[in-house]
């Protein structure tokens, strides 16, 4: 009995080290996006308040609210959450995917490339993307930058003509993270 | 004269149309510091607007919350562990375990981490 409950523990002990997953967390990303057309007036938003999760295997999951994008101009924001995004019926946008070939120890000081794959999740539709991310490790913390372009029409959004002159096609995203450790 | 009459109210007319299409293209930002909070509550109850699916009457709404500080970095601190309020200038002179209450703007609840969130907070007490 004695050896069962001895055998118990170890086994236990040695399945929650190979569980062990160190997880990498912010609640306080940021996300900035530009839609700008020369000439017009700057179509531009930032968000400050991003949450990500990042795993030692690479798994990567980021969620920003969608009402906590700020613009310069008041109209443009609430155009944004009303016409555009929706976000009183879609309030999150998520992301969900994996770096890839992602191995913590090889990370150091200096940026190193990688790619992420995985699934963007707005105004209810998904998309699939694929994106270099630059990250690097600084003591604990765990910085991630990347930068991609969405287009509004692959999230069924749709920009009516009077304005569309003024908001580029192409929206460019750009994200940082700053990870902190997490057991 | 009768000519001069109307373009001095055309002139006038089309001064007034710039004068307001200016002010709606450039209308002010809310002030949420200013702004009356229409719930004054604790970190928990704010969380329980989401879960109870009733959260329109939060949600981008002003909203005053109070709770213990459980987590604080440059811009942001945690009300316990539910409530996450970002502010807009860098904090100083706030610790960890002390009863805070904060107004700011309910921007949605975040499932990764299970926590209601607002910005542009300002300290009340």
């Amino acid at each position: 009995m004695k050896n069962l409950l001895f055998a118990v523990v170890f086994l236990s002990s040695i399945f929650s080290i190979v569980n062990a997953q160190e997880k990498f967390i912010t609640k306080s990303g940021e996300i900035n996006f530009e839609a700008s057309v020369p000439s017009f007036e700057e179509v531009k938003a930032t968000h400050n308040s991003v949450s990500a999760i990042i795993k030692s295997n690479g798994e990567f999951a980021s969620l920003a609210l969608v009402k906590g994008f700020r613009f310069k101009v008041a109209l443009m924001e609430e155009h944004f959450n009303e016409n555009y995004a929706e976000s009183s019926t879609y309030p999150k946008a998520t992301f969900k995917g994996k770096v890839k070939d992602f191995d913590i120890s090889e990370l150091s000081t200096d940026d190193k490339e990688y790619v992420i794959l995985g699934t963007v999740n707005m105004h209810g539709v998904d998309k699939n993307i694929e994106t270099k991310a630059y990250i690097k490790k600084i003591d604990d913390i765990l910085f991630l930058d990347t930068q991609f372009i969405l287009k509004p029409e692959d999230f069924d959004i749709d920009i009516p003509k009077v304005v569309s002159s003024k908001i580029a096609e192409e929206i460019n995203v750009s994200v940082s993270f700053e990870f902190k450790g997490k057991s | 004269m009768k000519k001069q009459v109307k373009i001095f109210i055309t002139l006038v007319l089309l001064s007034l149309g710039a004068y307001f299409g200016y002010n709606y293209m450039y209308q002010e930002h809310r002030d949420i510091k200013e702004e009356k909070a229409v719930v004054s509550i604790s970190a928990s109850e704010l969380v329980t607007y989401f879960n109870e699916n009733n959260f329109e009457k939060v949600l981008n709404k002003t909203v005053q919350v109070s709770g213990i500080i459980t987590e604080i970095d440059d811009k942001n601190i945690t009300l316990d562990d539910k409530v996450q309020c970002s502010f807009d200038t860098e904090l100083n002179n706030l610790n960890l375990n002390e009863t805070i209450t904060v107004k700011g703007r309910c921007i949605g609840f975040d499932e990764l981490f299970e926590i209601a969130k607002m910005d542009q907070s300002s300290i009340i007490k």
